[in-house]
């Protein structure tokens, strides 16, 4: 665990809360549906998990700095576009290419914002037209799907490795990847200190624009990843591929405990966050509950995590 | 004038208020009579601003009593005080800058020109150009707050405090809370002549640190010290020495800011400054800081110290002129540049700049360079808690681990921690943006130990601080500053310090 | 540029011409205009149908919504806030009118009292969004966020998936029937825009929503009261969406979850292309309106001049960036989050 990030607030109890929810939420469920605690069941849930997860981490990095972005199913959808109309051709260069475009994305939105001084909602909400557009217009507003020998190219996706799904460990990686970054990096600690104290990161000499760009590289090249992912496992891309994936992926990381402005978190938190976002999900359908209400379970979900984890104390004005 | 026997329009009695670690107010009692213009002087820390706010209804005070027309009374909030008769000229610009003149004299008391919510324009405009010709002055209340001057805003504050004469009950008391310190000399004349005008209808608390500038315009003075009220003088029998003297109390003493080991500074120049401009805020400055040197800046607000320590820190880059670190001719558009460069910055607010509250002591140690500790991208954790763990036994850092939140560390540790951080840095030029702000005795007499030891091993310190006798004590050469431009250069080597009236001349 | 003022030491009364004049439009304000003014320039130059009756018919159609939208999250962004539950309110409105009014799914039939019922859920959206931002202490981002989806999520529950046809020819007649040449709806978003204009210019809640936008401390420390002032912004913001809902209604001729896809980043955009301030304390919903014509007419310009739907949306985003680009004013500016 973090040597550095505390409890968020003094408190120590409030770190648990979390984790404490997970374990009793699956309890729950599988209480009243014990099918729900079958090892398959629980690796199933494991792997769609994994898509939301490597979304959440990504922008995890951007709300530890205390920014947000909003682009992100924009952008995975994009990336699958990428990898469904170039597999053909670039074979395992398509997955190349989706993330070199997720950096480019990245970098012209961190751009915009610390260049231009746009604040990040709007830089990644207008970034998210821009790469809607752009997978729109690739993809002629269609959804392509991939044929057989093109499936051939994602078996790294697809498929098990000692009978864990493939997806799972492409999660795990993920998960070592940013808690290093995070954690044991430059990066990952000068972004703590931007996130919780930006005027003193600045005046100890922090090259605070530097990373800010870095993070937001991170959440698209991530998002793309994750795009990439998706269009293995559904076996087609589209413009629409990850729509309605924006609110989970932040529910994710707020839920887990990370602060919506900033400084105190972790990946791990956002592991869990997303692994709640999913028993939420998916034990709902267990329990019969209408796919239609579950909208307003996530977004009341999300309004009562924040409110419960967010330090009022660091914010004297809440606009 | 005033009428001895009459009860006092507004006064305290015995009032108490303490903030964790500060013990703000010591049984203040003060009075102010009808059509008074009470001047209230003291160092920063005595606790002017907690007594305003306090008689504004900002703070509630732990114990004693307000009272107003001689009745004990509680003041809840700036509005309740407000409508009791008690408004405040802010020092820093209140007035919103988005809103016209009429709306800000308004604002918050809307309702009398309004039916069922609906704003009538034209009375409320006629209404705020008869409160701005009490104080006479013109300004067309539609114009935007921003469009103005700040001695035309001044003027618009007062008259918004007048308003108050309206619907309060009794005698009208108005605190003027520095309100000269970003006007010209001819604006200040008009200012204190409308004060006068209106002494009639209002009473005055006037603060202020230009001690001419109370002199000339109160008929009584209130001074403080550490939290309580030392003296009463009638302007008439006061003059700028005498209030000095009681301001400060004791004199000078040579072992608190250890003398003593003060060591003559080296003959290598570190930094040099030639002809530096800034705008309004400092003009032509030149100086030479040498390794080991404490060079101790005065001046009051608007001298351009503040700024001069922001550029020297890499806040504010310099206009013109040239700025020499280590013989390089550079201009500072960062503080990452000048970290790079070896200057350090301790911050006057140092829970916003100096540290990173939410951080443990280690990670703010080590903030300022962690490349040492990198290898191959990642923080050796081991090597850099050793290295923590050595800062904060040679700085006799108090922490319970160095795992422990800065935020819960006491001041004087926490201003340790920023120091920590620098020296980790090898920072070879430290700027000192009033270091002991905040604490107390104890800790201020430890930062000045460490900042002794700190420059007998050569590192350089630029100093600017809230009181001149800390100024003079510690410094090794001193620069007095007004106006933008230095006016006074002088040593202070130990046993031959200059007195602080030989500097406050060239101060005011 | 320091002014003095002009008096003599004595305190006589002063002579000499007055210290500023009231400016009544500020250079910056009209900047939108002058960009709305030369696309429609270039779109005549390149089409020059773009000038037709029927184009401004159009127009008008498709600008109503977004006006009506617009003019709501204006005043939530005045206070300083943001509001992105605009589609949540949208769309909660316009379904709940499906089913009220006369529709193909159930045998309601209740006219007039359906639409009053829509703008009173829509002012309870609002109010929720207020008491959970002031309440909870939820930053506007994050409670608006929350609610965006619970707005829907009631949509789609009420609705399990189908869409509801609407019948009632009074509704319809919103989007169909002409005043003037101009269908009945944009009549009704212009006069959405004069009572906004009213309460922003006439009443003490405008005036109180500026102050807390231009600087909630020095609200705070004049008496005004801020938890009520942002509870009002935020319900009458969804009295306005709930607007936005029965136009969109009338105008798709149905109710259903996805009627309200998209439109956050329109309103958005023309909220802050039209100069109001994401800061707070600058800007009005005149100047909204001129943001709304600035991207319908964008828009309805690359469509006459070809450019597919799919694109358009790229090309607002590069649009937002550049207005809030060239608004912003760097200078204040230090921490940009």
């Amino acid at each position: 665990m973090q040597k550095f990030v505390q409890a968020l607030d003094g408190d120590k109890l409030r770190q648990w809360l979390p984790l404490v929810t997970l374990v009793l939420l699956v309890t729950l469920v599988g209480a009243f549906q014990p099918s729900f605690l079958r090892l398959s069941t629980l690796l199933q849930l494991a792997s769609d998990t994994a898509v939301l997860f490597v979304l959440a981490a990504g922008v995890t990095f951007v709300i530890m700095l205390g920014g947000i972005d909003l682009s992100l199913q924009s952008m995975a959808s994009l990336a699958s576009v990428i990898v469904a109309l170039t597999v053909a051709r670039l074979g395992y260069g398509s997955f190349v290419l989706a993330l070199a475009v997720g950096v480019l994305a990245g970098l012209a939105s961190g751009l915009a914002h610390v260049l231009l001084k746009i604040p990040s909602f709007i830089a990644t909400l207008a970034m998210s037209g821009v790469l809607a557009s752009s997978a729109l217009v690739l993809s002629k507003e269609r959804s392509i799907t991939l044929g057989e020998l093109d499936r051939g190219y994602q078996t790294w996706i697809t498929g098990t490795l000692f009978g864990l799904p493939n997806v799972i460990i492409i999660g795990f990686i993920v998960l070592v990847i940013a808690h290093i970054l995070q954690s044991q990096t430059r990066f990952g600690r000068y972004s703590a200190a931007i996130g919780a104290g930006e005027p003193a990161a600045y005046a100890s000499g922090v090259k605070v624009d530097r990373q800010k760009v870095y993070s937001y590289i991170l959440s698209a090249g991530f998002a793309a990843l994750a795009g990439v992912v998706l269009a293995g496992r559904l076996a087609s891309g589209s413009p629409t591929l990850a729509a309605e994936m924006l609110l989970p992926s932040i529910a994710a990381v707020v839920v887990g405990g990370t602060a919506i402005t900033g400084g105190v978190g972790s990946i791990w938190r956002t592991l869990i966050g997303a692994l709640i976002i999913s028993v939420v999900r998916i034990g709902m359908t267990f329990l019969g509950v209408n796919i239609f209400a579950q909208n307003i379970v996530f977004g009341a979900v999300l309004i009562a995590a924040v409110a419960i984890t967010i330090d009022r104390s660091k914010i004297p004005i809440v606009k | 004038m005033i009428n001895p026997s009459a009860e006092p329009v507004l006064s305290l009695v015995g009032v108490d208020k303490r903030f964790p670690g500060v013990h703000a107010l010591k049984n203040v009692s003060i009075e102010i009579g009808r059509g008074e213009v009470v001047g209230l002087i003291g160092e920063n820390g005595a606790g002017k601003s907690t007594l305003m706010k306090i008689l504004s209804g900002v703070y509630q005070p732990d114990s004693g009593e307000i009272r107003i027309a001689g009745k004990p009374t509680k003041l809840v909030s700036a509005a309740d005080a407000n409508t009791k008769g008690i408004g405040m000229v802010f020092q820093e610009q209140s007035l919103l800058t988005n809103l016209t003149v009429g709306e800000n004299i308004y604002l918050g008391n809307e309702a009398q020109f309004s039916r069922y919510g609906v704003i009538d324009w034209r009375a409320l405009y006629s209404a705020a150009a008869r409160q701005l010709e009490k104080v006479e002055v013109n300004v067309d209340p539609r114009c935007r707050a921003d469009d103005l001057s700040f001695a035309a805003r001044q003027m618009v504050e007062l008259a918004k405090a007048l308003t108050l004469e309206e619907h309060a009950a009794g005698h009208l008391v108005v605190l003027l809370d520095e309100p000269t310190s970003v006007l010209e000399r001819a604006e200040i004349k008009v200012l204190f002549a409308r004060v006068r005008s209106l002494k009639s209808r209002a009473s005055f608390i006037f603060v202020s640190h230009r001690l001419d500038e109370v002199l000339e315009l109160s008929d009584r003075i209130y001074v403080m010290k550490d939290g309580a009220v030392v003296a009463d003088l009638k302007a008439a029998d006061a003059n700028v020495t005498k209030l000095h003297q009681v301001m400060v109390g004791r004199s000078l003493q040579a072992e608190y800011y250890r003398e003593p080991l003060q060591k003559p500074f080296r003959k290598e120049v570190v930094l040099e400054a030639e002809g530096l401009t800034l705008g309004h805020a400092y003009q032509d400055v030149g100086f030479k800081l040498h390794a080991g040197e404490i060079l101790g800046i005065a001046g009051v607000i608007g001298s351009g110290r503040e700024e001069l320590a922001r550029t020297l820190s890499g806040f504010i880059p310099h206009v013109s002129g040239h700025l020499l670190i280590g013989g390089r001719d550079v201009r500072l558009t960062s503080p990452a540049e000048a970290v790079d460069l070896g200057i350090g910055y301790i911050p006057r607010e140092r829970r916003v700049e100096g540290l990173v509250l939410f951080l443990s002591v280690v990670a703010n140690i080590t903030l300022a360079d962690l490349r040492g500790l990198t290898h191959y991208g990642l923080i050796d954790s081991r090597q850099e808690r050793k290295l923590a763990a050595n800062w904060v036994e040679r700085l006799n850092i108090r922490t319970p681990s160095i795992n422990t939140l800065c935020l819960n560390l006491s001041g004087g540790n926490q201003q340790k921690v920023v120091l920590a951080k620098w020296l980790n840095a090898k920072a070879k030029i430290l700027i000192l943006d009033h270091p002991t702000r905040g604490l107390d005795v104890g800790a201020k007499e430890e930062v000045y130990e460490l900042v002794r030891a700190v420059t007998n091993e050569g590192v350089a310190v630029i100093l600017t601080s809230d009181t001149l006798e800390e100024t003079i004590g510690l410094s090794h050469s001193l620069l007095v500053m007004r106006d933008g431009k230095i006016t006074h250069r002088t040593e202070a080597s130990p046993g031959r310090k200059p007195s602080q009236i030989d500097l406050i001349q060239h101060m005011v | 540029m320091a002014k003095t003022l002009v008096t003599s030491e004595a305190a006589a009364p002063v002579a000499g011409p007055p210290i500023a004049k009231a400016r009544r439009w500020r250079a910056a304000s009209w900047a939108p205009v002058a960009v709305l003014v030369v696309l429609c320039a270039i779109i005549s130059i390149i089409n020059p149908n773009f000038m037709s009756f029927g184009n401004a018919q159009r127009i008008a159609q498709a600008a109503m919504i977004p006006l009506v939208l617009g003019i709501g999250a204006t005043f939530i962004i005045l206070m300083g806030s943001i509001d992105l539950s605009v589609e949540g309110g949208l769309t909660l409105a316009a379904v709940v009118l499906s089913l009220l009014t006369l529709n193909g799914a159930n045998s309601n039939d209740f006219g007039i009292f359906a639409v009053l019922s829509v703008l009173i859920i829509g002012a309870l959206f609002g109010f929720i969004n207020g008491i959970i931002h002031v309440h909870f202490r939820v930053p506007s981002f994050m409670a608006t966020l929350g609610t965006w989806f619970i707005g829907v999520g009631l949509a789609n529950a009420l609705l399990g998936g189908m869409a509801v046809r609407i019948n009632d020819p009074g509704i319809r007649g919103l989007a169909i029937e002409r005043f003037l040449g101009f269908p009945w709806g944009a009549w009704l978003a212009l006069a959405c825009l004069a009572v906004a204009f009213a309460i922003q210019n006439f009443t003490r809640l405008g005036r109180h929503i500026y102050a807390v936008g231009g600087g909630e401390e020095l609200a705070v420390l004049s008496g005004i009261s801020v938890v009520r002032v942002r509870i009002i912004a935020f319900t009458l913001a969804g009295v306005f969406y709930a607007f936005g809902g029965i136009l969109a209604a009338a105008q798709l001729g149905l109710g259903n979850a996805q009627i309200g896809n998209g439109r956050l980043f329109t309103t958005v955009t023309a909220v802050v292309v039209g100069g109001t301030a994401l800061s707070g304390g600058q800007g009005s919903v005149l100047q909204t309106l001129v943001g709304v014509l600035i991207v319908v007419v964008l828009s309805n310009g690359m469509v006459l001049m070809g450019v597919p739907p799919s694109v358009q949306i790229g090309v607002q985003g590069l649009m937002i960036i550049a207005a809030v680009a060239l608004s912003i004013d760097r200078k204040l500016m230090r921490i940009v989050k």
